[in-house]
């Protein structure tokens, strides 16, 4: 006795679609899985029987095999569950063999024959959808995300009987609502709660604008945070494309409350948090890291000086690639992590480095080591340096009220499309993104201003990289004013955003 | 302003005759390496044996100094020490030596032989030493680069220490206009301390002088350095202290200085600054304020030879009005908003004037210069002259703000 139904594997953040094969022979009763099933699924042979009873449904007391095809991809995950069950279910012939084709089937059992919310299931639909299947079986609570998938039926059930109850034509799903459809962009934040800081609010526009990576070195209480979360805010808004991406990726890592995500991430991990939480990883089901959360929104690394060097060094690969490539013996997992990186940190191990009012006490040797770790291969990557002071209380209370996210954004959505079309033929999505040739090449920049900048690398306060880095930001900052040329003005902005040490005399090495 | 120094003092001091010969020299560089015996409890022993010889041999004897000075004493091979200070470009100057600065005969305690490197040093009236603190604020690194280079464009020689901090930034601003300094170091002249000067001390070392009165190879120690801030004092007319914080060294070279009978400087700073606290302190015992290197160079009675100035950029309108709201450290969102300017503007003015070297950020706040000050002084003179030409007035003779000019041009 046979039966085939279709399932899903997710590895990475891609679904690959997979043959469940049953069959059932004679031998003592036993369940068992062949073709590559990982941990996870192994795992689900003691768990598929009782969830089958359950459901008042019968078990097959005789040898059962189930076959996952192909067998060189590794399967992962309780997403298979459902498939297995359902397979064991159609060689038994519980389920009418005509009605499954054309449909995927993915969820994890309880053992009470529920179907419990299931990380991945967008990748599911999407899967399905791109093998050309009519539509997909998942727990109902993962029906709206499932549902984001054009021309695509989902059928959100809460149990195993329901969903042999669809198959049998004696239960129908209600229709999945709709959450994803309605524009709600709203964050929580907003720029206009900053008081003061102007010119950190105006280094947030100029990194939003153009891409760029920032480093804020403040004292503790300076507002560090405050900033870094509504530079999420003031980003474009994402596209569809975009949303779905960081919807996956949010759904894979079981993050996923209802539809569409449409606010971009602000992901702020721990500095004590381990290379495989930052990058991706895991033993047995590889998940997104932080920095493939935050994709499409901000990496928020405060106290960055204190972060595992191995975990900082990681960060260069998503950096560079806009990605994170996970490799485990069975295979890797590619996730997408293209996200800002804002960094933050003390001015000096005791904080107060710079501060008009408390002298700093910190001993020159510990000085120069902590300023070491404000530069170096990752740093290098970081256009926009910014000291934070903190302010007394007359500077606060003397703060203009700033401007609102929206407006800000507004600006920066223009900028951000004339460097759409700019870089169109290139490939290249904002500034920051040029390697350092093209940017020489296409920033199109006026004569006196290269005079300018020229003069900065005499004046011994630029390097080589400094001068690329500056370049960027200064096309950056003529982009905000919808400047063709960059000019001297835009110049001498940009090279106000390259300091971030406080400390004047250790500031070489910038 | 009395430059001159007092005569030899009621002190005992090193006997006529001491190092002379060759047998005493040899005898000199082993005493030179002793570490825990000081001129103070060596010039009693000198003044009753009379010469170096004797009196390495009555420490080798066992009559004077600790047991470990004494079996070191019998154990150096001065011909090992010499060929020590050859390899480092340095020579033994001995008290008889007609090179032993003869100022230094004049203090207590003077050094009974001491190491040199490249030119000679200069004689009392053309020295001046800057010191301070090495933990110092922009400002005060500042002041001590002009202080540093009005000093060597007068043709005087800054004498220091080669520390971190003020020390450096005389230094630094003698040689940046190819002047004459001198460092005195707390330790063998091969022993570039501390690290973060080594380049520095080699610089010195090549264009300047390099003193120490401890044989090579000796590594710093902590009662190194008051002795060694002795020599610093004592080498010069004046000491002008730019910042000190509470119990700091330099406080320790003013004091020298005044013992001497030398004339004590010091640069006026905030009252709320802890790094002025040695300063204010200085000036309230007597010493003189001075503000800037102009006031130094007026109190000295000495000139600089002004070279060509070059013609200055003026400020523009929008950089003159930020300059003159720049009273205190100051964010750069309040200039803009008392202003009324947009703070993408205000940054880009700020930076171009911190190119010029008109301001500073100091951590996330601007401040004016020295040089902004002195740039403002000489503007309001030339409007008060009512003549464009501001380099020299008719007669050719300089004016005072035709001297800032050349310490900023160059």
């Amino acid at each position: 006795m046979y039966g085939r139904v279709n399932g899903v594997t997710v590895v990475g953040v891609r679904g690959h679609l997979v043959a469940v094969e049953a069959h059932v022979g004679r031998g003592l009763p036993s369940l068992t899985i062949t073709g590559l099933p990982g941990a996870g699924v192994q795992d689900a042979r003691d768990r598929i029987r009782p969830a089958v009873e359950s459901a008042r449904l019968e078990w097959p007391l005789r040898r059962v095999v189930v076959n996952l095809s192909p067998g060189t991809v590794r399967k992962e995950g309780p997403g298979l569950d459902l498939p297995v069950a359902m397979g064991v279910l159609a060689a038994t012939a519980q389920v009418p063999a005509a009605a499954l084709g054309g449909w995927a089937f993915a969820g994890e059992l309880s053992l009470r024959g529920g179907l419990v919310p299931t990380p991945g299931m967008l990748s599911v639909a999407i899967a399905a959808a791109r093998a050309g299947l009519r539509g997909v079986v998942v727990p109902a609570e993962n029906a709206a995300e499932a549902a984001l998938v054009d021309d695509l039926e989902v059928v959100g059930a809460a149990s195993l009987a329901e969903v042999v109850g669809f198959l049998r034509g004696t239960w129908r799903p209600a229709a999945p609502q709709m959450p994803g459809r309605r524009e709600d962009t709203k964050h929580a934040v907003d720029l206009a709660e900053v008081r003061g800081q102007a010119q950190a609010r105006r280094a947030l526009e100029v990194a939003a604008a153009g891409g760029h990576n920032l480093l804020m070195v403040g004292p503790p209480g300076a507002g560090k945070t405050m900033l870094a979360r509504r530079l999420a805010t003031i980003l474009p808004t994402m596209s569809r494309d975009e949303s779905l991406e960081v919807t996956q990726l949010h759904s894979v890592a079981g993050l996923l409350d209802g539809g569409l995500i449409h606010a971009r991430p602000f992901r702020s991990p721990h500095h004590t948090v381990s290379p495989a939480a930052l990058l991706g990883g895991g033993t047995a089901y590889v998940r997104p890291g932080e920095v493939s959360l935050a994709h499409h929104g901000v990496l928020f690394l405060d106290e960055f000086t204190e972060f595992r060097r191995d975990a900082v060094e990681g960060l260069r690969q998503p950096l560079e690639d806009g990605r994170v490539v996970v490799t485990r013996m069975v295979g890797s997992a590619v996730f997408p992590a293209r996200f800002t990186l804002v960094a933050a940190a003390n001015p000096c191990p005791c904080g107060f480095a710079g501060d008009p009012v408390r002298r700093c006490i910190c001993r020159d040797d510990r000085l120069q080591t902590y300023q070491a770790k404000l530069t170096g291969p990752l740093l290098d990557r970081v256009d926009i340096r910014l000291v934070i002071p903190r302010l007394t209380r007359r500077e606060l209370l003397g703060g203009q009220p700033g401007e609102t996210s929206s407006s800000v954004r507004e600006r920066v959505e223009r900028a951000r499309s004339l460097q759409r079309r700019r870089y169109a033929p290139l490939g290249f999505p904002s500034n920051a993104q040029l390697p350092g040739p093209v940017a020489r090449r296409e920033a199109r920049i006026s004569p006196d201003a290269r005079e300018l900048l020229a003069s900065a690398v005499d004046l011994h306060a630029l390097t080589g990289r400094g001068f690329d880095r500056t370049l960027k930001v200064a096309r950056t900052i003529a982009d905000l004013a919808g400047a063709d040329l960059v000019e001297p003005d835009h110049v001498v902005e940009a090279l106000a955003y390259r300091s971030a040490s406080p400390v004047p005399e250790l500031e070489r090495a910038v | 302003m009395p430059s001159e120094s007092r005569a030899v003092g009621p002190w005992p001091t090193w006997p006529p005759g001491y190092g002379a010969g060759d047998e005493d020299r040899r005898a000199l560089f082993v005493l030179s390496a002793l570490r825990g015996i000081s001129p103070r409890n060596l010039i009693p022993i000198a003044v009753e044996r009379g010469s170096a010889v004797a009196t390495l041999g009555w420490i080798r004897e066992g009559h004077a100094g600790s047991e470990n000075d004494q079996a070191f004493a019998r154990g150096l091979d001065p011909d090992a020490i010499a060929r020590a200070a050859e390899a480092c470009g340095s020579r033994l100057v001995t008290w008889t030596s007609a090179e032993y600065p003869s100022q230094l005969r004049q203090i207590p305690d003077p050094p009974g032989a001491i190491y040199l490197t490249g030119r000679a040093p200069p004689d009392v009236t053309s020295a001046v030493a800057v010191v301070g603190a090495r933990r110092c604020t922009a400002s005060g690194r500042e002041a001590a680069d002009r202080i540093g280079r009005g000093l060597a464009l007068a043709g005087l020689t800054v004498v220091s220490g080669a520390a971190r901090g003020i020390d450096a930034a005389s230094h630094e601003g003698a040689l940046s206009v190819r002047g004459s300094t001198l460092a005195v170091l707390g330790s063998g002249l091969d022993v570039a301390y501390p690290s973060a000067s080594r380049g520095l001390i080699a610089r010195i070392g090549r264009s300047g002088t390099l003193v120490s009165e401890y044989a090579p190879g000796t590594p710093p120690s902590q009662h190194h350095f008051p002795a060694r801030n002795r020599i610093v004092a004592g080498l010069c007319r004046a000491t002008v202290v730019v910042e000190g914080a509470k119990g700091s060294g330099s406080l320790i070279t003013a004091e020298h200085a005044m013992e001497f009978g030398r004339d004590v400087v010091a640069v006026a700073g905030s009252v709320t600054s802890a790094l002025s606290e040695v300063p204010l302190q200085l000036i309230r015992e007597g010493a003189t304020l001075i503000r800037d290197v102009e006031d130094l160079l007026d109190d000295l009675g000495v000139e600089i030879v002004p070279a060509e100035v070059a013609e200055r950029l003026e400020l523009d309108d929008a950089e003159r009005r930020i300059l003159d709201g720049i009273a205190e450290p100051t964010l750069p969102d309040r200039l803009a908003s008392s202003l009324g300017v947009a703070i993408s503007e205000v940054v880009g003015v700020l930076m171009r004037l911190e190119l010029r070297g008109f301001v500073r950020n100091v951590g996330g706040r601007y401040e004016t210069t020295l040089k902004a000050r002195a740039q403002r002084d000489e503007d309001s003179e030339r409007s008060a002259r009512g003549t464009p030409d501001r380099a020299t007035s008719r007669t050719g003779t300089p004016t005072p703000s035709s001297r800032l000019a050349a310490i900023d041009e160059r």
